[in-house]
């Protein structure tokens, strides 16, 4: 029961419906989360799943207004994964200056680029950095196996 | 040694202000994505101009950035101002930032971001269409009182049944005036003849009374 009410009432906003943002969505959606998804293009929602079953909202999430009167400052947790590193940021430090977003979380195509909310509790994801993990361990594993 | 300020984007804005700076005895570099406009803006032997994205941290590397005391971010986008005055002052250590603001609503979020100064687009237009149009005009068109008098900023989309008309073609109130028009990086005083084009921002000058039926005549809302 009370796990029940924790999902039911746990709202998960992203912000971004490419093919991140789309599979995020999906995914969440399969678990029963409660999903809300903006992109500021309608034509982007056809990426998600015909199973989706969580808000759709057109709408540019930049604009103060926008956000306000969707109520997406009622979320617990916002995902930014636009495929602009500059608008992730704006949007990510917004959510936790100005309305208090418990977890936020941006993607970020340039590792440079975090030391701007360093400071600010936004958790990153970087693909470079992911990648190029990935590709190092699977080298150490070739080596490894040479031996 | 002479002081070093960093202006990035906003090309024409960017070339009044860095004539105005190098007249007062500063050291311009500016940043600009646009190679027409870099070279451009080369032609003036005073200015140090790179090419290239401003909010990267690797194009700021290469205009030295560390080296100045003021940046300036002259963009048209917010996301894009605000990014590379966090990195001018975190990452590069600038001691004063300064960003246009497109979207006045934004202001008070980027001073608590730490931008220093912020500047809006559409303030600094309105302030001084006040001064100008309250002294001169209003007082004449409108004598209801200032109390009375409302500023507003009205984006023409491309769905506004005045797009593409003259502005004498528009059926406007009388006590209306369209004071200034920005258009992209520009901004006009408009006369009758003026067409309005998609994209348009008019800063729109009325009686209260009269404000509503102005906007809906101009957007179709």
């Amino acid at each position: 029961m009370k796990m029940n009410n924790i999902k039911d009432d746990y709202q998960i906003v992203i912000i971004g419906c490419g093919r991140l943002g789309a599979s995020i969505a999906n995914t969440l959606s399969n678990k029963n989360r409660n999903v809300t998804i903006v992109d500021i293009n309608k034509d982007s929602f056809g990426k998600l799943s015909p199973s989706f079953s969580g808000l759709l909202m057109e709408g540019d999430a930049t604009d103060i207004k926008v956000l306000k009167k969707a109520e997406i400052n009622k979320a617990d947790v916002l995902i930014a994964v636009t495929d602009n590193d500059n608008i992730n940021i704006l949007i990510a430090q917004m959510m936790k200056s100005i309305f208090n977003i418990k977890e936020v979380i941006a993607r970020l195509y340039d590792p440079e680029k975090e030391c701007v909310y360093k400071e600010s509790h936004i958790q990153t994801v970087f693909p470079a950095l992911l990648s190029a993990g990935e590709v190092g361990r699977i080298l150490d594993k070739e080596e490894d196996d040479e031996k | 040694m002479k002081n070093k300020v960093l202006l990035i984007g906003g090309f024409h804005k960017a070339t009044a202000l860095a004539n105005s700076l190098i007249n007062r005895g500063y050291s311009v570099t500016i940043i600009n994505e646009n190679y027409a406009d870099c070279m451009s803006l080369a032609e003036n032997n005073q200015l140090k101009v790179i090419h290239g994205d401003g909010s990267k941290p690797y194009v700021l590397d290469d205009a030295e950035a560390y080296e100045n005391e003021i940046a300036i971010a002259l963009t048209q986008h917010d996301e894009d101002n605000l990014v590379i005055c966090q990195l001018c002052k975190k990452k590069f250590g600038i001691k004063k930032t300064v960003s246009l603001v497109n979207d006045p609503k934004k202001t008070d979020f980027f001073h608590k971001m730490g931008i220093d100064s912020v500047v809006c687009a559409i303030n600094t237009i309105t302030g001084i269409i006040e001064q100008q149009a309250f002294m001169d005009e209003m007082a004449t068109v409108l004598p209801i009182g200032q109390g009375n008098i409302s500023i507003a900023e009205v984006p023409i989309l491309q769905s506004a049944p005045s797009v593409g008309k003259k502005i004498w073609e528009i059926d406007l109130p009388k006590e209306v005036i369209i004071g200034c028009i920005l258009r992209g990086e520009s901004s006009m005083v408009p006369r009758g003849d003026t067409r309005l084009l998609s994209g348009d921002i008019l800063v729109l000058i009325s009686s209260k009374e009269n404000h509503i039926s102005a906007i809906r005549e101009l957007t179709g809302r």
